[in-house]
């Protein structure tokens, strides 16, 4: 029975004994999803040195990098850069409030469900490039038109989170705050929205991957500066290599802002007790 | 003078009757269990207590006032510990009192925790804990705001026996101390007999009182002493009678 347990015990310490290659193994984990565009990058860069493809149309990786390397270096990309990180923001900051406000009004109260739900799910059926001939009629060409059309994409997947989220809190947690005694506006900040924060969180990247989309859509309907402005520019004057620099930036900045937004919820939804956390 | 009182009171969801004409009084310091099979209305009678429910005729009194809503002087422990799990054991105890200051708040979550022994698990998140441990800090979140009653809906189902018999003993010393009020809903026998001054029995649906007995048992109860068994077998002998008809009729009652 002893030597059973003992046993046991050293079985345990294996297990937990700090691991040496720790720092390595998690390199090898991230390196491991680089694996497939490294070797994609390179097989292009034979393909177009060997004449196998036209560098004409399909500039090598080397000519986009450089492409993208001179942007930076003669300093023309900051304004663009700007321009399309500032119209991301202020659509994304209006999406997310309305969202908000509205997604929590519609899941904390039956009425506002049943007066507003209905036409948010069909407005939501609307493709929401279909808005830009009337937003353009609307609100001009200028930035206002590009900022609604970003603050709709990033609103319904939001609205969506919490409109839905609020309904699936379990009953039980909001039967203690009925104990306790709070008011609506305390049972939304302390009970409904803590509770909903992993969906809202969900929502909230989806919004970002949405804003994103409607920012080039945004610029691609006609702007004189921005990342989609390069792009329609490459196109114009058939320099390929700018639309793929425009391209690789815009990857860039997505993942970072998607990165960015769950390292900063990271902490708020930490005590989940899900499968894999 | 009776602290809790139900008058005539009757709850219906829907076409289904759940209590039927339920009068009981309960006075202030005494424990009492309710016991019955599943569907009898225990939940409901306990629900009606807290304010979570209105009783659909009659009425649930508390200091001979209506009961209209959860209250402060009502604590209540549920089935399942409840506990907030993005808020850290002492936040959970604390819920309730975000009226207090800051240093006063943390004086009394201190103390509850103290009280159920777990005053090391204060930062704790409550997916660590153990169910006993949970339900321990869900009793301290209820004594935290000093209620003169405590209504408990089956806290002690959930466990072991172990466990069990231990937070049993947990709430009778907390009972000694100030002499809470306890209406305590369970399917355990032994638990009723521990703990209660009167045991009410319900059946249903409907739910309605069927049987009520005194436990005549001097505290502190040895739950193996040989008096301690054989209140235990007449007990039994009181529902059993209850249930074949004996002792109370009740009439069939007609659901519109
Ligand atoms: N919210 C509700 N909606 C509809 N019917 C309900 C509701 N709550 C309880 N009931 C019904 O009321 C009756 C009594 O339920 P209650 O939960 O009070 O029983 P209980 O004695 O606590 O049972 P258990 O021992 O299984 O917990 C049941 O028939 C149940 O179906
Ligand atoms: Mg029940």
């Amino acid at each position: 029975m002893t030597t059973e347990v003992t046993s046991y015990a050293a079985a345990d310490q294996k297990a937990v004994a700090p691991c040496p290659a720790g720092g390595l193994r998690r390199l090898a984990r991230v390196g491991l999803g680089l694996v497939l565009p490294l070797v994609l990058a390179l097989g292009w860069e034979a393909a177009a040195r060997t004449g196998v493809i036209t560098t004409h149309l399909m500039p090598p990786p080397s000519t986009v990098a450089a492409h993208i390397v001179q942007l930076f270096a003669t300093g023309e990309i900051w304004d663009h850069l700007v321009a399309t990180l500032t119209r991301m923001a202020l659509g994304f900051g209006f999406g997310v409030a309305a969202g908000t406000v509205l997604g929590a009004l519609v899941g904390y109260l039956p009425v506002a469900h049943r007066l507003l739900d209905p036409s948010v799910q069909a407005l939501r059926n609307i493709p929401s490039i279909a808005w830009v001939p009337l937003f353009i009629l609307w609100l001009g060409i200028f930035e206002t038109s590009k900022i609604t059309l970003i603050a709709v994409g990033v609103f319904f997947p939001v609205y969506m989170s919490l409109a839905q989220g609020f309904a699936s809190v379990d009953r039980k947690l909001v039967e203690v705050g009925r104990v306790w005694r709070l008011s609506a506006f305390d049972m939304i900040r302390r009970i409904l929205l803590p509770a909903t924060l992993p969906t809202y969180v969900i929502g909230l990247r989806g919004g970002l991957g949405l804003g994103w989309m409607f920012v080039v859509a945004a610029e691609l309907m006609g702007a004189s500066e921005g990342l989609g402005y390069l792009m329609m520019d490459g196109q114009m004057t058939g320099r390929p290599a700018a639309i793929l620099a425009s391209l690789v930036l815009f990857a860039i900045l997505g993942k970072l802002s998607d990165f960015l937004l769950v390292t900063a919820t990271r902490p708020m939804v930490a005590w989940q007790d899900g499968f894999r956390r | 003078m009776s602290l809790l009182t139900l008058d005539r009171a009757s709850k219906r969801f829907g076409n289904r009757h759940a209590l039927a004409d339920v009068s009981l009084s309960v006075a202030s310091g005494e424990i009492v269990a309710l016991v019955g099979a599943s569907g009898s209305g225990k939940s409901t009678l306990l629900r009606l207590l807290a304010g979570l429910e209105a009783p659909t005729s009659g009425r649930a009194l508390f200091h001979d006032a209506e009961i209209d809503g959860p209250r402060p002087e009502i604590g209540v422990i549920f089935q399942e510990p409840r506990l907030l799990p993005w808020l850290s054991v002492a936040d959970n105890v604390g819920f309730g009192l975000a009226h207090l200051n800051a240093v006063e708040r943390e004086r009394r979550v201190n103390r509850a925790l103290d009280r159920v022994g777990l005053a090391a698990y204060a930062k704790t998140l409550p997916r660590e804990l153990s169910g006993g441990m949970a339900q321990r800090v869900s009793i301290a979140r209820a004594l935290v705001g000093q209620p003169e009653v405590l209504l408990l809906d089956e806290p002690f189902s959930a466990l072991d026996a172990f466990t069990r018999t231990d937070l049993q003993d947990h709430l009778l010393d907390l009972w000694r101390e100030d002499r809470p009020t306890l209406v305590l809903v369970t399917h355990d026998l032994d638990e009723a007999l521990v703990l209660a001054d009167r045991v009410v029995l319900l059946a249903g649906p409907p739910g309605r009182i069927f049987a009520e007995r005194p436990v005549a048992l001097a505290r502190p109860r040895e739950r193996t002493s040989a008096a301690f068994q054989e209140e235990k077998r007449q007990l039994l002998s009181t529902l059993h009678a209850a249930r074949s008809g004996r002792i109370y009729e009740p009439e069939v009652l007609e659901v519109p």
